[in-house]
């Protein structure tokens, strides 16, 4: 039977089995923001949260990230690669639509196959997701009009449910199955939990009211790059970079050199960017395509609603609803796509009068 | 009664003003604040026609320092020539103070400016009222006579209003824009001097060399360098930051503690002597940094050995911009 129960002060025992297999994250509170931190010690660990304030991407795509280390002589250069991308990975906690969030990377690192990030694909390829439905989605969350759910099991390996004084563990992919068999020590969850955890399942997906009508906004931005819309929605911006670092799918990175003349070595490290950035797409001879942050809101709406679809024939949103409350200015995302939705009958307007 | 009462008072003031600057056609646009989209905010929005005036809002989580909207001067705020547009600015105290600043900067025209001046009652310190309540969302804020109630699912909580404010809004003294009639309408007042104890940042200061460095330490481990505080300030108006310059790059860009901690400590120098005390860097932090207290600190020794307050008037220059031959340096080394 795959599907098993954990007693909630069976956490730390759960953890003390596998910690010494693999480097174990999960959600700790950190002055009053979760984040998911490698754990020391697993009463650290929080699990009734809402979502995250930093998002689980830090763990296998850090915010910076040493690619390789070098070292330079008059002739040559040696350089070091990374030597930890066998150690095992097991990422506890996270929830589904960021779960959902590492597809999206799986498809930016790989570019079709063109073009492979050894370092990310293979820390991936290294890590066990344990995932925990939500049972109170908060109302900026939105994931059930980007194709996911707050009870979505498919990017997980093992899925749990939190059932009041127990969790519901379920084995999804072969890796989990696996892991869950381990487990001996587990008890065996009857079909009241299964019950149980379908009706959390349903009582949270009906909670999600926040409902966006994605294809219209994909079918506007087609035609939309120059409209004047963009003016309003960057309206009141101003530049930071809270949306894109604490989005999910926001991939952009910078990379930089860091060089210690006086021992002759170095290293190139990737640094988190966005788009905001007054730096971001500045061309060597000083022009910039991006110039003006009605271009620089553009470009961000752009890439998760147009671009992502043509490249990748995916949303580049997972509905978690962060840069909605992060956002300083409040320049909500929901307002945002709802502008875009109503181009057209604006212009229809227009028409008539 | 209380600031409940007050808000309603301030608000129709605001729309008031707004509907006469655009009647009169001596402005073209509006920039003022509107109803927030998630509780605990607020949204800085442009408004053109007098039949939006209704849209402008003032409540105590208006805390983005609208002056910084006008330096650089956004896009939006500009005719198709590129020059400023005649604006009106909702403004409180600290935004009176940034535009007067800008203007002794010679970051905008003044004759282009013309404030909306209101007495600010405070605003509502966010990250304090969301660390108490924690894991549980926050699905209303309002305020009834002197208390901020917050809601959720089936709870609330009482704040008492004074107690959770800014520490800054505790102690302000320039709640109005400190203007002349001619380029304020509503309330506004000439200011030479104030008294500020500056009684906020007292605890810090008492604390030793390493408790502070302890204190500022502890509070950066969640920084993410999104720079929000930095795009948040009126004063921080560099068309390159600092930070930014990568021909050659001056410093580095990690979330490696020296990185961190090096922007906030220039960032602060910059600031000396030209904060506006408006909060909006801690207000905008999105993990909740609160470290304004260094910025103040910077202002209260300019207002010790220059008996300098910024954005007063819109004339005198700033202590670090300006020379005197009379200037004391008592603090300069001597040489043996």
């Amino acid at each position: 039977m795959d599907q098993k129960r954990l007693k909630k002060d069976q956490i730390g025992k759960l953890y003390n089995e596998l910690v010494g297999e693999y480097d174990f994250y999960a959600p700790i509170n950190k002055k009053g923001n979760i984040a998911f931190e490698k754990i020391e010690n697993p009463e650290d660990i929080v699990l009734d949260y809402l979502n995250s304030k930093i998002p689980p991407k830090s763990v296998l795509f850090p915010q910076n990230e040493v690619l390789f280390e070098y070292t330079l002589d008059e002739k040559d250069v040696e350089i070091t690669d990374r030597q930890d991308l066998e150690q095992k990975i097991l990422i506890f906690g996270i929830r589904p639509c960021d779960a959902y969030s590492f597809e999206l990377f799986a498809n930016f690192f790989s570019f079709h196959g063109d073009w492979k990030d050894d370092i990310y694909l293979k820390k991936k390829e290294n890590t066990t997701l344990i995932g925990i439905g939500c049972n109170t989605p908060k109302t900026t969350c939105f994931c059930t009009s980007v194709n996911g759910n707050p009870f979505k099991k498919d990017n997980m390996d093992v899925f749990l449910t939190d059932l009041g004084d127990t969790y519901l563990v379920e084995g999804i992919s072969d890796k989990g199955k696996g892991m869950v068999q381990k487990l001996s020590w587990l008890s065996d969850a009857s079909k009241d939990d299964l019950k149980k955890a379908e009706e959390l399942a349903k009582i949270a997906e009906e909670s999600i009211t926040t409902k966006i009508d994605v294809d219209t906004v994909v079918k506007n931005l087609e035609t939309c790059f120059e409209h004047p819309v963009w003016d309003e929605i960057s309206e009141s911006c101003i530049g930071c970079g809270s949306c894109a670092y604490l989005c999910p799918t926001c991939t952009c990175f910078d990379v930089i050199d860091e060089t210690d003349h006086y021992n002759n070595r170095g290293r190139r490290i990737r640094i988190w960017d966005t788009c905001q950035s007054c730096l971001y797409t500045l061309e060597t001879s000083g022009h910039n395509p991006r110039d003006t942050k009605i271009q620089r809101c553009r470009n961000r709406i752009m890439h998760k609603f147009s671009y992502y679809p043509t490249n990748y024939d995916l949303l580049g949103c997972v509905g978690c609803g962060r840069c909605v409350y992060v956002c300083p200015a409040n320049n909500d995302l929901r307002v945002i796509l709802d502008k875009i939705n109503k181009i057209e009958e604006k212009e229809d307007e227009k028409v008539v009068a | 009664m209380g600031i409940e009462t007050d808000n309603k008072e301030i608000i129709s003031s605001i729309r008031e003003n707004a509907k006469l600057l655009l009647s009169e056609n001596q402005v073209d646009v509006i920039i003022g604040y509107s109803e927030g989209t998630v509780p605990l905010s607020s949204t800085p929005i442009i408004i053109r026609k007098e039949e939006d005036v209704d849209k402008l809002i003032w409540n105590n989580l208006c805390y983005i320092n609208l002056a910084r909207y006008l330096a650089p001067l956004m896009p939006q705020l500009c005719d198709s020539e590129g020059n400023s547009l005649k604006i009106g600015i909702v403004a409180k105290g600290c935004v009176g103070r940034a535009v007067n600043l800008l203007a002794v900067e010679k970051q905008i025209d003044l004759d282009n400016i013309k404030m909306i001046g209101f007495n600010c009652n405070g605003i509502v310190n966010r990250s304090k009222i969301d660390l108490e309540i924690g894991e549980k969302e926050i699905l209303d804020v309002s305020i009834s006579g002197d208390d901020i109630i917050v809601k959720g699912h089936n709870w609330e909580k009482k704040f008492p209003y004074d107690q959770y404010i800014n520490e800054l809004c505790k102690v302000c003294q320039i709640k109005s824009p400190s203007a002349t009639d001619a380029n304020c309408i509503g309330e506004c007042q000439e200011l030479e001097s104030i008294h500020d104890e500056f009684s906020d940042i007292a605890e810090f200061e008492s604390k030793s060399a390493d408790e502070k460095w302890a204190y500022i330490k502890d509070a950066l481990q969640v920084c993410t360098l999104c720079y929000s505080c930095r795009q948040a300030c009126p004063m921080c108006y560099c068309n390159l930051c600092f930070v930014d310059q990568n021909m050659p790059t001056w410093f580095g860009k990690t979330t490696q503690f020296t990185d961190i901690f090096t922007f906030h400590l220039i960032r602060a120098q910059h600031l000396a002597g030209r904060c506006v005390a408006c909060g909006a860097c801690s207000s905008v932090c999105p993990v909740g940094i609160d470290l304004n207290i260094i910025t103040r600190k910077l202002e209260k020794i300019a207002k010790e050995r220059f008996d300098y307050t910024s954005g007063l008037n819109a004339e005198t220059i700033p202590p670090m911009m300006d020379f005197k031959m009379e200037d004391e340096e008592e603090f300069m080394l001597e040489e043996d």
